[in-house]
């Protein structure tokens, strides 16, 4: 059976919050510049009156971008040799050897417009023990919520991986 | 931009036209840039095969890009994306062709759609297989028909 991944003391994380809550202001620039990386011209994004066009109040930012749009921006000292930051928040501690990137889920509750200022908080959502053919696994989910100026949860995340 | 879609316009089984990505070199340093992501396989090939990896990797997250592009781009402008779930399955590779297709698996009320959809690479390995959720319009009465 799948016991001994989870220790008592991480198990006791689900639900807790991970970071703490991280709070910005989405410029149109900086949301244009991810549109555009991504080859994304939707004119809502970049035509303020297509998005009135379309029952929107202004222009919109493509709902991925809240991903991005809340760092980490962290010094250059915190990068680990492949490139990525050093781990921040509260880790979440497994008795295995690796940790691969699962996937996502989104859902978006309201629109995101240029200029909102959105807070986000992660949370550790479930740590599920599995048994796979190729031995035990962790499927972990941890979950973020985006929170606009007007305390309206405009959308929320979950990031899924997979420990084994 | 192609004409608006209407929940009128679909039923379960529609199939969404496909749509091939295909990411530059300079595109991904501008995804990196734009994510403020410095993880090195997705620029420094040498450094990427010291992961095991045979070239730079597009980023998971571009590929989630390219799959709410696809979507929004379907639902057109008044139409709204109301959920994304994917898992990131294999390696994409920069300059190889990613074909996204996907069907309408269900009509529900309020104009709620839900989509299936698969990324494939150009040797027809499924990348990403995804689920989504959009809310269409209904037509307008009185419009004249097309």
């Amino acid at each position: 059976m799948a016991a001994g991944l989870v220790p008592d003391e991480t198990r006791a994380l689900v639900g807790q919050v991970l970071s703490e809550p991280v709070t910005a202001t989405i410029t149109a620039k900086e949301s244009q510049r991810y549109a555009l990386a991504a080859d994304d011209l939707n004119p809502l994004y970049f035509d303020e009156e297509a998005a009135k066009g379309a029952g929107y109040r202004t222009l919109v930012v493509p709902p991925l971008f809240l991903g991005w749009a809340l760092g980490p921006f962290r010094p250059i000292t915190e990068l680990r040799t492949d490139g990525l930051y050093k781990g921040g928040g509260r880790r979440v501690n497994l008795n295995v050897k690796r940790v691969m990137f699962g996937g996502e889920e989104w859902d978006f509750l309201a629109p995101i417009y240029a200029g909102d200022t959105i807070t986000a908080e992660t949370r550790l959502k479930a740590l599920d023990e599995k048994d796979g053919s190729s031995g035990p696994f962790v499927l972990q989910s941890t979950e973020t919520s985006y929170t606009n100026q007007h305390g309206e949860t405009v959308a929320r995340s979950r990031g899924l991986s997979i420990a084994r | 931009m192609s004409a608006q879609l209407y929940i009128d316009d679909v039923a379960i089984g529609t199939e969404m036209p496909a749509v091939t990505r295909n990411a530059s070199r300079a595109q991904l340093f501008l995804f990196s840039a734009a994510t403020n992501n410095p993880h090195r396989i997705h620029y420094d090939r040498e450094y990427a095969a010291e992961e095991g990896h045979p070239d730079v990797l597009v980023h998971g997250p571009l590929q989630g890009a390219w799959l709410h592009q696809y979507v929004a781009g379907w639902a057109g402008p008044l139409g709204r994306v109301a959920g994304l779930r994917w898992q990131n399955r294999g390696r994409a590779y920069p300059e190889r062709d990613h074909v996204f297709r996907g069907r309408v698996t269900s009509v529900g009320e309020g104009g709620l759609v839900e989509l299936e959809i698969t990324e494939e690479d150009d040797t027809g390995q499924v990348l990403v297989p995804a689920t989504a959720t959009v809310r269409l319009p209904s037509k307008p009465t009185g419009e004249a028909s097309a």
